[in-house]
This record gives C-alpha cells, sequence and structure tokens, in this order.
C-alpha cells in the first residue's frame, strides 16, 4: 500500500519534470520496506532475537542462506546495494560538485546551506546530476 | 503495517499541534523534516543521566512537571511507534520503514546538522525495573541500527530509556500507546 503511494508519487514527480529520469536509488525506508516484505518471514524464522544493526540481519541471512527462501536472496542482493550506493552519493557528492559548488553557490556558507543550493540548482554536470539523484537529494 | 503507520501518524499530528487535514497525508521524510527541523531556540546542554534520575523520581509526572525534561520537551520532536519483538530488543521487521524513514529525514540536508535524542518508552505493563531496563536497551537497539545500518553519525545520537516514568498526559498508564519511542532535536552538532 504504502510503497505503491510512493511508487505512484514518484512516477508523477518524473513525468512532472518531462526528462529521462536517471536510475534511482531506494531510499532507505523504500530498502528496508522491501527488505521486511520480502525477508521478514525468514528474518523472524531464522534471525530471532537479533536486530538490523551491524550487519547481523544481512549476516544472519546469509549464513542461513540454503534456507532463505528465493525472495528474499534476490531482495538482500538489491537491497544492499542499492544502500550502498547511495551512502557512497551521499560521501562523495563534494569530491563530484565541486566545480559546480563554485560555480552555482560560492557565495554559501555551511555545507548543508552549500548543498541546498546546489540541489535547487538545475543546471550543474551530468555526473553531479547523478550523485544528487542517487543520493536521494533530488 | 497500515494501522502502525496510521498511529504513527496520529501521534505526529498529535505532536505538532496540526489540523485535521494532516490526518489524511502519509507519514512521510518530508513531514519528519519539516517537524524536526524547526529548531528557533537554542538547545539547552542534557545530561542523560540526570534525565534518567528525574524520569524515575518522578514516578508517573508529565515531562512538563519535572524540570530538565521541560527544557526539551519544547524542542522539535516527534513520536513514533516502533514495535519489537517480545521482551527482545529485536526490531518487528513491519517497523524497518518506520526506522527507515526516520533514517531518510536523518540524511536530509535541512537536519545533518542537528543532533537528536532516542527516547524509549514502556507502558506500565510488567515489571517496573525490567521496563526501564528493556527501553533503555530498546533506545539502544534503535540508535544502533541508524548509526551502523542506516549510516547515521554516531556522535549525532543519544539514547536514553525511562520505561513506564513519563506515561503521554491524560492516557492509561498501561495503555499500548505509551510503548513508544521519542526523537528529540538536541540542536546543533558540533562537530
Amino acid at each position: 500500500m504504502t510503497t505503491k503511494v510512493l511508487f505512484a508519487a514518484f512516477v508523477f514527480s518524473t513525468l512532472n519534470f518531462a526528462a529521462p529520469a536517471p536510475a534511482q536509488t531506494l531510499s532507505y525506508a523504500d530498502a528496508v520496506t522491501k527488505l521486511a516484505d520480502d525477508c521478514g518471514s525468514d528474518i523472524k524464522k531464522l534471525c530471532r532475537g537479533l536486530n538490523l544493526g551491524s550487519g547481523r540481519i544481512a549476516a544472519c541471512l546469509q549464513q542461513n542462506s540454503d534456507r532463505v527462501s528465493p525472495t528474499c536472496k534476490g531482495t538482500i542482493a538489491d537491497v544492499f546495494q542499492s544502500i550502498t550506493k547511495r551512502e557512497h552519493a551521499q560521501t562523495s557528492y563534494e569530491k563530484v560538485c565541486q566545480r559546480d559548488m563554485i560555480k552555482s553557490c560560492g557565495g554559501v556558507e555551511g555545507d548543508g546551506f552549500i548543498l541546498n543550493c546546489l540541489i535547487k540548482k538545475k543546471r550543474v554536470s551530468e555526473e553531479c546530476s547523478q550523485v544528487l539523484t542517487d543520493a536521494g537529494w533530488r | 503495517m497500515r494501522q502502525a503507520l496510521s498511529k504513527i501518524l496520529f501521534l505526529v499530528a498529535a505532536t505538532f499541534l496540526t489540523p485535521a487535514a494532516a490526518l489524511s497525508q502519509e507519514v512521510s521524510q518530508e513531514r519528519i523534516v519539516e517537524g524536526l527541523g524547526k529548531l528557533t531556540m537554542a538547545a539547552p546542554a542534557i545530561d542523560l543521566e540526570i534525565l534518567r534520575q528525574e524520569a524515575i523520581d518522578g514516578r508517573d509526572q508529565p515531562m512538563s512537571a519535572l524540570p530538565n525534561w521541560k527544557k526539551i520537551a519544547k524542542l522539535p520532536q516527534m513520536v513514533v511507534e516502533i514495535n519489537f519483538e517480545n521482551d527482545s530488543v529485536a526490531i518487528d521487521p513491519k517497523s524497518y520503514r518506520t526506522l527507515g524513514l526516520l533514517a531518510d529525514a536523518l540524511h536530509h540536508p535541512n537536519l545533518w546538522d542537528y543532533k537528536f535524542l532516542v527516547v524509549g518508552h514502556a507502558s506500565s505493563t510488567g515489571n517496573e525495573k525490567h521496563n526501564l531496563e528493556l527501553s533503555d536497551q530498546r533506545a539502544a537497539a534503535i540508535k544502533e541500527a541508524l548509526a551502523t545500518t542506516f549510516a547515521v553519525g554516531p556522535k549525532r545520537l543519544y539514547s536514553i530509556g525511562v520505561g513506564e516514568y513519563l506515561p503521554i498526559p491524560g492516557s492509561d498508564n498501561a495503555a499500548s500507546s505509551n510503548r513508544r519511542v521519542q526523537l528529540i532535536n538536541l540542536g546543533v552538532f558540533q562537530k
């Protein structure tokens, strides 16, 4: 239900912009919703008492991979790959967008404000645009 | 899931005193960012031990009656429902999404300069000392999940459990709505 609503919202927003939408990384919320939907019963069965933090669930599902459902197996790879990609984008944007930051947001101070400025700019380099999208900020 | 989300939505709406129209909306990253981001005053310095002791000594008094809690009660905050396995720190997969939404919000540029306090509350069902310990462990588990799986800077996060000592004012202390997690904006994080 929720995922559908969000998906609809996403389709709608990309239609709005008309420009070809680059592939999106999943938000944390959507990534773990997928994990809960596809692996929830495996987690409850195989990883009882374990928590999401510090990679315990991922490790548990891996250790029990012969007993994990096929749907869940496919999902784990997708979900953690997407999360990794997003995290990488969030930590690397300053490097990737360095020129755009100087060019378009030169007078702005403070990294939060600079980023907010950058996100609002329509014209940034392709790499910078992609990294902002991968980071989930636009 | 749907039920949990509608509960969260209700609590969020109640916290921000927004009009009833909010009830028809999905709880979203935007709403969390907006709700947690409106810090208009300097956040007071906090001491977790003092807060814990004050909650224990306060015995069911509302936050507003306790001097140190009163100070942080005015900060931007929200209440969410995160379900755990019975008597365990394992977060129910059905509540992963709520945690994910919080994580997305904490990664938003409008919030990433702030630090946050995760407060775990219990209802009065069960032994009160056990409730205090479990709520503390659960709040710590949420902090840990946010800081590892969801890559929120660990130094931006604090956690404390207050057991059944700070029930929602006017509620039945045993009501399940008192089992809740409060997230409070503690002000600018000094790197």
